[in-house]
C-alpha cells in the first residue's frame, strides 16, 4: 500500500514539473532572454556600427617608477559596490541615480568635465568656448573640439555628435493636451538646453550654440555626447538603448571615455574593458594622459557594506568605495595593506524652515534655531572621528559653494557653536517664556514645538536629527521627528502640491501647516545657479514660504552675470538672503549642516595608484580610472 | 489522491487571487511611484505621464489590480519592472527564483540530512556528553543572528583562511560562474548560513519527538519482540517521527526559496531577497506582485505536497 502510494506521490508530482514546464519562460532554454540576467557578452567588443573592433586585452608590460617600483600596465580593477543602476539611462527621472553617472564617468565624456576642486575645464573641447553677447541680447559659444577625437569603435568624433546628442534631447512627437512638447527621450533636466536658438556646425571640429538670453550654466548643459552613428534611429532608439546601452542593432554602445561598456549580468557585475582609441584625458588631476593602464573594469555588485570590506580584505575587490562607517576606520585603517582615503563630497544636508509655520515665521525664532544649533557637534557625532580635519569641523555655512571650492564663504559663523544662552534671550525676546517642561511657550502661539521630516530609513540622517533634537532641547526648542517611511515624504510634505501653493501665495492659498521643517541633501556642483529654483517666488518648486522680489531679481542678475569671478561673488550675495538676516527679517531660513565626505579604500599592496579626488565632482571613483596601475 | 490533490488546488485559485488583491492594494497604499519625482524640480510632465502609462495610476486600485490580474492570466505577462531598468517581470523573477534555488536547495538537503541525523543521535544518546553538546550547538544556530554568521564565516574563510594550500576555498561575495567548481565555492558559505537556524531549530524539536516515540509502548514492543535496534529506531520510531517534521519542511522549503534578503544581501547573491528589498523601496509594484506571486505559489504548493507525504508515512491518513 505504501509503495502504491508513494508511486502515486511521485507521478503527481511528475505531473506538476510538467505543467510547471509548461507554464514557464516561452522564449525556451535562453535564461537571459530580456529579463533579469541580462548578460550582454561582447568579447571585449567595441562595436557600434559597420567597423566594430575587437579590442583585445594588451598583453601586461612591467614598467619601473622613477622610485624603482614595478608597476604594470594590464589587470581588471574589481570594484565592490552596494548599490547597482536599474539602467544606464542616465537623465530619466526614474533613474539618475548616483551610481548610474559613476558607470557613465568612463564611458562618455562631456564637453567639459569637472575636476577635484570641482571646477570645470574643457575635456572634449580643444580650448574654452568663446562666448560672444549678440546685439539681440543674446550669446554665441564658438567650440573647437580636440583634433584626432575618435569612438572606441574607430569612428571619428565630429561636432555632428554634439548637434545629435542636442538634438535627441530636444526631438518630439507633437505636443499633449496643454500644449506641451511631448518630448521623446526621456531627461530630467532639460535647463539650458530649451533656451537654445541656433546650432551651427562649421567643420568636424567646429561648432557654435547661440542662446537667447545668456545661461550661466553652459558648460554644463552638453555632456555624455552621444554617438550619432550608433543611434541612427535618434530619440527613439536612444530612449532604450541608454538603458542596456546596447542599440537597435544589438551592438554596445561606443565609447569616448577610457573605458567600454562591456557586459551586465544584473544583480551580479558590470563589466568595462579598455577604449584603446581614447585620446587621453585633459583633467589637471590626470597623473597619466594616456590610454587607461588597467585591462578593464568589473563592477561587482556587494550589498552589505561589511561584505564590502570582507570582499576587499579577501582579495575578491581591488576597491571599495561606501558609506561613512566607522569600520573603515577600524578595520582598514590600521592595517597597511590598504589605502583609506577620503574626500569631500558634494552632496550636503540642510535644514529648511517654512517660514510660513507660527513660530518660525519670527525672525527671533529663526535665530535661535540657529544659536542652539551645534553644527561642530554634528560632525563630531557623525564624521569628525573618521575624517579629521578634512570637512570643515564646524559644519557647512553656505548652500551655494560647498567647501572645497574656491569661492566659498562659510556664512553663519555668527551663530557657530553652542549658544544656548543666546538662543534663550532671543526666544524671551520674542516673548516666549519657559514652561514646567523645560519648553519654551508662546501666550498666542502655543508651546514651541517643530516637526523635522525626511525620507524614514535614512540612518544617518535621522542620526543627525537625534543630536540636533537634543542640541536644540537645551534651549527649550521641541523637535519632533517626523519622517515618512519609503520615499513618499517629499511629495506628501513640503513638495505637495497644498504646501507648494502656500509657499508660493504667503498662506493665503494651499496649505502652510503640513511641514514645519525639513531635512534633505543637494548636490553642489560648478554651476550652483539651479539651487535659486529652490528659494525664488516663480518658479512654482519653492516650499519655503520665502517671497522677496529683491532676491528673485538679484537671482536674475547673478544667472545673467557672464563674469565667472562676479558671478561666484553674486551667488555668494544670494546665500545671504537665505542663510542670513543681512537682507531682511525673511532671511535665515535655510541651516546648511553637513556636506556628505566620499569615503574609498584599495588594496595598495596590489594597486601602486590609483585615481585622485574620486567624487569631490559627483564623478565617482573611476573618474581618474586611467590612473588606476596594478603593481608588476 | 489525485482528486484530493486537484480539488485542493482548484481550493488554492480564489486564495491566491485574494491574497495577490489584499498585497496589491496594500502596497498601493504604501505609496506613490509618482512620489519619487516630488523633489524633481527640472522634470517636465512628461516624466509624470510615464509612470501613469506604466501603472494606469490614473484608474481606481480595483481596476489596476484587475487588469495586472487579467495580463497575468491571459497573457503571462506580469508587467515591467521599474526599478529594473523597465525589463519584463516574469524572466526577472523566474531567473532570480533559480538563483534562490541554488543555494536554497542544497540548504534544504543540510537541513533535512543534518537535522534528522541530529535529532536521532541525540535522543538515542540522550543526557551523554554528545547529547550535551548538540543541543549547546543547536542553541548557538538558532541565537546567532543571521548576519553575524555570515560576516564571521566571511572573516572565517575570507580573511583569516584565506586559501587551502594554494586554493581559495570559498568566495565570500558573489555568484562565480566560470566552472563548477566556482559555483560550489560561492554558494558553500550562504548556505552553512541559510541552514544553521533551520538545523538548530529542528535538531531540538526532532529529538524531542524521537524521545517521546521511543519511550512508547510499540517501541518497547518491538524491542521485546527481540528486533535489531538499528530497525527499531529506524524503521519504527524515525518514521514515525518524521510526520511532524514534513510540515515543518514544507514550511522551510517555501521560506527558502522565497529568498534571504539578510544572507543573500551579505553573500552577494542575485536571488529573490535582494531584488524583493530593492522593489519595495523603488515601490515598483509589478516586481512586488511578482515575487510575492511566486512565493504564494510555491508556499501553497509545498504545503499541499507537504499534505500529500502525510499519507506516504503514515497509512492511516485517507484523502477522502
Amino acid at each position: 500500500m505504501i509503495k502504491r502510494r508513494l508511486f502515486k506521490l511521485l507521478a503527481l508530482l511528475f505531473a506538476f514539473a510538467l505543467i510547471a514546464a509548461a507554464c514557464g519562460d516561452s522564449s525556451g532554454s535562453d535564461d537571459n532572454a530580456g529579463g533579469d540576467s541580462t548578460t550582454t557578452t561582447t568579447e571585449a567588443s567595441s562595436g557600434g556600427g559597420d567597423e566594430s573592433t575587437t579590442t583585445t586585452a594588451a598583453p601586461p608590460e612591467t614598467t619601473e617608477t622613477t622610485a624603482g617600483e614595478a608597476m604594470s600596465s594590464g589587470g581588471t580593477l574589481i570594484w565592490a559596490h552596494e548599490q547597482e543602476p536599474p539602467d544606464l539611462h542616465l537623465s530619466d527621472p526614474n533613474n539618475n541615480l548616483t551610481i548610474t553617472a559613476w558607470i557613465l564617468q568612463p564611458l562618455l565624456e562631456d564637453l567639459y568635465g569637472v575636476d577635484s576642486t570641482t571646477s570645470y575645464y574643457p575635456e572634449l573641447l580643444a580650448e574654452e568656448g568663446v562666448l560672444t553677447t549678440n546685439d539681440d541680447g543674446s550669446v554665441t559659444v564658438d567650440f573647437k573640439l580636440r583634433d584626432g577625437l575618435m569612438w572606441s569603435d574607430g569612428v571619428p568624433f565630429t561636432s555632428e555628435d554634439v548637434k545629435f546628442t542636442y538634438d535627441t534631447i530636444m526631438e518630439t512627437d507633437g505636443e499633449d493636451e496643454d500644449g506641451n512638447p511631448n518630448y521623446i527621450l526621456s531627461v530630467s533636466d532639460r535647463t539650458g538646453l530649451d533656451t537654445i536658438t541656433d546650432f551651427t556646425v562649421k567643420s568636424d571640429t567646429e561648432f557654435s550654440v547661440t542662446w537667447s538670453d545668456f545661461f550661466a550654466g553652459w558648460k554644463g548643459v552638453f555632456g555624455n555626447i552621444l554617438p550619432a552613428h550608433a543611434l541612427p534611429g535618434g530619440a527613439a532608439e536612444a530612449e532604450e538603448a541608454l538603458r542596456d546601452w546596447t542599440n537597435a542593432a544589438g551592438d554596445i554602445l561606443p565609447s569616448t571615455g577610457p573605458m567600454v561598456f562591456d557586459s551586465w549580468e544584473k544583480g551580479v557585475s558590470l563589466k568595462m574593458v579598455r577604449n584603446e582609441n581614447y585620446h587621453g584625458s585633459h583633467s589637471p588631476d590626470a597623473v597619466n594622459t594616456g590610454l587607461a593602464y588597467v585591462d578593464g573594469v568589473t563592477i561587482n555588485f556587494v550589498p552589505d557594506t561589511d561584505a564590502q570590506i570582507n570582499a576587499l580584505k579577501a582579495g575578491e575587490a581591488d576597491m571599495i568605495m561606501t558609506q561613512p562607517q566607522l569600520q573603515f576606520g577600524e578595520r582598514l585603517s590600521s592595517d597597511n595593506q590598504f589605502t583609506v582615503a577620503s574626500t569631500a563630497g558634494p552632496v550636503f544636508e540642510h535644514w529648511g524652515l517654512n517660514l510660513l509655520n507660527v513660530h518660525l515665521a519670527d525672525p527671533l525664532v529663526r535665530e535661535a534655531l540657529a544659536y542652539s544649533l551645534d553644527k561642530s557637534e554634528v560632525m563630531a557625532g557623525l564624521y569628525t572621528p573618521l575624517f579629521g580635519d578634512l570637512l570643515p569641523a564646524e559644519g557647512l555655512g553656505n548652500t551655494y559653494w560647498m567647501s572645497n571650492q574656491p569661492a566659498y564663504v562659510d556664512h553663519q559663523t555668527e551663530w557657530a557653536g553652542a549658544q544656548v544662552d543666546a538662543a534663550k534671550t532671543k526666544l524671551e525676546e520674542a516673548g516666549y517664556t519657559m514652561g514646567d517642561d523645560g519648553f519654551y511657550t508662546h501666550p498666542e502661539r502655543g508651546k514651541l514645538t517643530l516637526r523635522v521630516g525626511t525620507t524614514g530609513g535614512n540612518a544617518l540622517r535621522e542620526l543627525q536629527q537625534q543630536i540636533i533634537q537634543e542640541q536644540m532641547k537645551k534651549a527649550g526648542i521641541e523637535i519632533v521627528i517626523d519622517n515618512v517611511p519609503g520615499g513618499a515624504y517629499f511629495g506628501e510634505k513640503p513638495f505637495s502640491d497644498e504646501a507648494l501653493a502656500a509657499s508660493a501665495s504667503g498662506g493665503a492659498e494651499g496649505d502652510p501647516t503640513i511641514w514645519d521643517i525639513t531635512q534633505f541633501a543637494w548636490v553642489g556642483g560648478p554651476w550652483p545657479g539651479g539651487q535659486s529654483g529652490a528659494y525664488k517666488s516663480d518658479s512654482g518648486f519653492a516650499p519655503y514660504g520665502f517671497v522677496n522680489a529683491e532676491f528673485d531679481a538679484r537671482s536674475d542678475e547673478c544667472d545673467a552675470t557672464v563674469d565667472d569671478a562676479t558671478r561666484a561673488d553674486c551667488y555668494n550675495e544670494l546665500d545671504t538672503y537665505v542663510t542670513t538676516l543681512q537682507h531682511g527679517d525673511d532671511g535665515l531660513f535655510m541651516l546648511p549642516l553637513t556636506q556628505k565626505p566620499s569615503y574609498y579604500a584599495y588594496n595598495s599592496e596590489r594597486l601602486v595608484s590609483a585615481g585622485v579626488a574620486p567624487d569631490a565632482n559627483l564623478g565617482g571613483p573611476l573618474s581618474n580610472v586611467y590612473d588606476f596601475q596594478f603593481a608588476g | 489522491m489525485f482528486a484530493y490533490a486537484a480539488r485542493r488546488l482548484m481550493a488554492t485559485i480564489p486564495l491566491l487571487i485574494l491574497a495577490s488583491f489584499l498585497i496589491f492594494w496594500t502596497v498601493n497604499e504604501i505609496g506613490d511611484p509618482r512620489d519619487k519625482l516630488a523633489a524633481c524640480a527640472t522634470c517636465d510632465q512628461s516624466a509624470y505621464d510615464r509612470l501613469v502609462d506604466l501603472y494606469e495610476l490614473d484608474k481606481p486600485v480595483v481596476i489596476r489590480w484587475g487588469s495586472w490580474l487579467g495580463n497575468i492570466a491571459f497573457h503571462g505577462d506580469m508587467g515591467t519592472a521599474l526599478s529594473q531598468g523597465e525589463d519584463p517581470v516574469k524572466p526577472i523573477v523566474i531567473t532570480r527564483t533559480k538563483n534562490t534555488a541554488m543555494i536554497a536547495i542544497p540548504a534544504f538537503l543540510t537541513i533535512v540530512i543534518l537535522a534528522v541525523a541530529l535529532s536521532v543521535y541525540s535522543a538515542i544518546r540522550q543526557y551523554s556528553l554528545s547529547d550535551y553538546t548538540i543541543t549547546a550547538l543547536s542553541f548557538a544556530g538558532i541565537a546567532l543572528p543571521t548576519f553575524v554568521l555570515g560576516l564571521f564565516l566571511q572573516v572565517l574563510w575570507g580573511i583569516w583562511i584565506q586559501d587551502w594550500l594554494g586554493i581559495k576555498p570559498f568566495y565570500v561575495t558573489g555568484k562565480h560562474t566560470a566552472s563548477f567548481g566556482d559555483l560550489v565555492s560561492s554558494i558553500v558559505l550562504p548556505v552553512i548560513t541559510l541552514s544553521a537556524v533551520f538545523i538548530g531549530a529542528e535538531s531540538r524539536f526532532g529529538r524531542s519527538a524521537m524521545l517521546e516515540i521511543i519511550n512508547a509502548d510499540y517501541i518497547r514492543t518491538a524491542r521485546a519482540k527481540g528486533l535489531p535496534e538499528r530497525r527499531v529506531i529506524f524503521k519504527h520510531a524515525l518514521r514515525n517521527a518524521l510526520i511532524p517534521f514534513i510540515t515543518i519542511w514544507a514550511l522551510d522549503f517555501a521560506a527558502l526559496l522565497g529568498g534571504s534578503v539578510i544572507t543573500e544581501s551579505i553573500f552577494s547573491w542575485p536571488g529573490l531577497g535582494p531584488i524583493f528589498l530593492t522593489a519595495i523601496t523603488g515601490q515598483d509594484i509589478h516586481l512586488i506582485m511578482g515575487i510575492v506571486l511566486v512565493v504564494s505559489m510555491m508556499a501553497i504548493g509545498f504545503n499541499l505536497i507537504a499534505d500529500l507525504l502525510y499519507g506516504v508515512f503514515d497509512p492511516r491518513i485517507r484523502y477522502d
